[in-house]
């Protein structure tokens, strides 16, 4: 699972464009939308959407279902561990 | 030059291709019967089967034929269906290019994606030019994109050029041809519904998109009358504001649409009650519904007039929306009915209750709503009987604030002014237009300007381009959103308005070299109306190098790679 976190992290970075940021600044427990976390938005809910279907092979129906998930890092890897198809 | 005579405008012509017919009279039918052009792909090369589309029943073959254009001739999907309705509103204004020949003719096409399949090889501003050649017709041409209201924003500045006795004839609309590109795009935004749309319904789930192209023939009234012309109708207000609020999403209290109906009433003289339908933007999308519908109720409280979107008739057509929305309710208001909003079925608090069948009813002022990406929210007053525009005093304006950037290095400095969590979605040209725009603000000491008029003879190519590839190299499947969603020419306006606040008029030009003539002259024309009294006009355009390689084949040089140029143009006191 650390090592799913990891990836995800440096994922996030990457198709979010969040270059002043590194994997530790990143708490895998915090929020990642609205204040008192990372700051993101609806845009890049669908941008996490994108990630989670080419790189996992995970299909979600739509931007509701992503909430749910995207709460944490650590959430979305777990998530992602029992739902990956590759 | 003020408003000419304290002249009207009159539509003396109109012609329409779209999901529901080729032409005027295909397309009242189905109106009529309320039989929705809507259903599967045919046409498109797509996998996705699963998303309903309303296209144009003509294949481009047929479109070709139908226009004597050769085979061989590279030409757009978008530009055929564009001369293909041209045509048309010639022919229905009785004007034959032959007749144009020697006269003042000005064509304002609003296009977008532009046959996007191949950026490479079409500009938006390059359609236009096609579309004028298939035509016959030999005259000055401009190209508006702000997206979805590009071709409203068309017929609103022709109305202003013709005011302002800067052309005689003009033809306004807009045409866009449904594309992988942007097919795929709104896909990945997660905006399309899977069944056929239902704007307003409890149960709506997004858009479905559509294709098609309309135009407009506009005349002075006293010229059209001297010319024998058939008046259809005439325009009689308008408004453009932007809603500042979000690249892709509406305002919740829908401000931009709010001003945008309340600028086009008052310029007509009209009290609220005194508008007999709304052709709503209404693209069945969660969002636009809610807040069009909380400026419709802003708008006209207790007097709500009938409303309905046609867009489950005839699909979005974007950038053509506007156009043939407008048509659609010259239609209308011709044969004295009201379009239903075809698919609706359940009420919700949050939205209005629209038209549900089609509905006999005398019109005399018709409201046409058109918004788009970047908070370019536009509406359009069609009326029966001619009412003058007031007459505008002339104003003078002074040039102030001018800056440019031409390396890549300068884009560093752009830190001074904004975070790195604001910029950390700019592509080049985006950081290029707000460096040199931020710097022209501080340089004329105001706070924020009126309006904001962006020229950009490529738009967002780097964005685009990198969709493109993204199609090419995987096939139709992650295409990234926020890409899709800053691929439009008018990303830059929009965003600048969001930055800076900036609810006034707001456009952008694409029309290859000219674009920053149009610009300016746009700028000037604003002062001169009293609509603005600070304008903030830049040239941002930028050359990605695989881009180039294509420009250099064709003859085309680029002395830079990154070029950005701001002004303010103020009214001098």
């Amino acid at each position: 699972m650390e090592e799913l976190i990891l990836e995800l992290k440096e994922q996030i970075i990457e198709v979010l464009n969040l270059e002043e940021l590194t994997p530790e600044d990143i708490d895998p427990k915090a929020p990642l939308f609205g204040a008192g976390g990372l700051g993101l938005d609806s845009i890049d809910a669908l941008e996490l959407i994108v990630l989670l279907e080419k790189r996992y092979g995970i299909r979600l129906a739509s931007a509701a279902e992503g909430k749910s998930i995207f709460t944490s890092v650590e959430n979305i890897a777990q998530y992602v561990s029992q739902n990956r198809k590759k | 030059m003020g408003n000419k005579d304290g002249a009207s405008i009159a539509i003396t012509g109109s012609g329409i291709v779209c999901a529901l017919g080729t032409d005027k009279e295909s397309v009242q039918k189905s109106l009529l019967e309320n039989r929705t052009g809507i259903g599967e792909l045919r046409y498109l090369k797509s996998q996705h089967k699963e998303l309903p589309v309303g296209e144009v029943k003509m294949s481009d073959a047929e479109l070709r034929h139908a226009l004597a254009v050769a085979a061989e001739e590279e030409v757009s999907r978008t530009a055929l269906l564009g001369a293909y309705a041209l045509r048309q509103a010639l022919e229905d204004a009785r004007l034959s290019p032959q007749s144009l020949k020697g006269r003042r003719v000005t064509l304002i096409s609003g296009t977008t994606v532009g046959g996007t399949e191949a950026t490479e090889q079409y500009s938006c501003g390059n359609n236009t030019q096609a579309i004028a050649r298939m035509v016959g017709i030999d005259c000055e041409l401009s190209t508006i994109s702000t997206a979805c209201s590009s071709a409203l924003n068309a017929i609103i500045l022709g109305t202003r050029m013709l005011l302002c006795g800067e052309t005689d004839i003009v033809l306004a609309g807009g045409t866009e041809a449904l594309s992988l590109f942007h097919l795929n795009g709104f896909n990945s935004l997660m905006i399309l519904d899977h069944d056929v749309c239902r704007p307003f319904d409890a149960t709506r789930q997004g858009l479905n998109l559509g294709e098609g192209a309309a135009y407009l023939v506009l005349q002075r009234t006293p010229d059209a009358h001297l010319q024998g012309s058939n008046i259809q109708a005439y325009i009689t207000g308008w408004g453009n504001r932007c809603d500042a609020f979000h690249q892709t999403a509406t305002s919740e209290n829908g401000k931009g649409a709010f001003m945008a109906m309340t600028e086009a009433l008052q310029m007509a003289h009209l009290r609220p009650e005194e508008i007999d339908y709304v052709n709503a933007h209404g693209t069945g999308t969660p969002d636009n519904d809610t807040s069009e519908s909380t400026a419709l109720r802003r708008v006209f409280t207790e007097n709500m007039p009938p409303v309905s979107s046609t867009k489950s008739l005839t699909g979005h057509t974007t950038s053509a929306s506007g156009s043939i929305e407008a048509v659609i309710c010259l239609i209308a208001m011709q044969s004295r009915f009201i379009p239903a909003n075809y698919g609706w079925s359940t009420g919700t608090p949050d939205c209005i209750t629209p038209v549900s069948k089609t509905t006999q009813k005398e019109l005399h002022h018709v409201l046409c709503n058109s918004f788009g990406f970047g908070g370019n929210d536009s509406s359009l007053v069609i009326s029966d009987k001619e009412s003058p525009f007031d007459d505008v005093p002339q104003k003078d304006y002074i040039l102030t604030g001018e800056n440019e950037i031409t390396q890549e290095e300068e884009l560093k400095e752009l830190r001074e002014y904004i975070s790195p969590m604001e910029s950390r979605r700019m592509c080049k040209v985006m950081k290029a237009a707000f460096l040199t725009s931020l710097r022209a603000i501080q340089k004329a000491g105001i706070s924020k300007p009126d309006a904001i008029i962006v020229a950009t003879q490529y738009g967002m190519l780097e964005n685009g381009g990198k969709i493109l590839n993204t199609i090419h190299e995987q096939g139709e499947e992650g295409i990234s959103p926020t890409l899709f969603m800053q691929s439009t020419h008018n990303t830059l306006a929009g965003a600048l308005a969001i930055h800076l606040g900036c609810h006034g008029y707001n456009i952008t030009y694409s029309q290859g070299k000219e674009s920053l003539q149009w610009a300016l002259r746009d700028a000037q024309r604003l002062i001169r109306e009293g609509k603005a009294s600070s304008v903030l006009v830049g040239l941002h355009n930028h050359v990605p190098p695989t881009f180039k390689v294509v420009l250099d084949q064709q003859g085309i040089t680029e002395q830079y790679e990154i070029y950005s140029k701001s002004i303010i143009i103020k009214s001098a006191l």
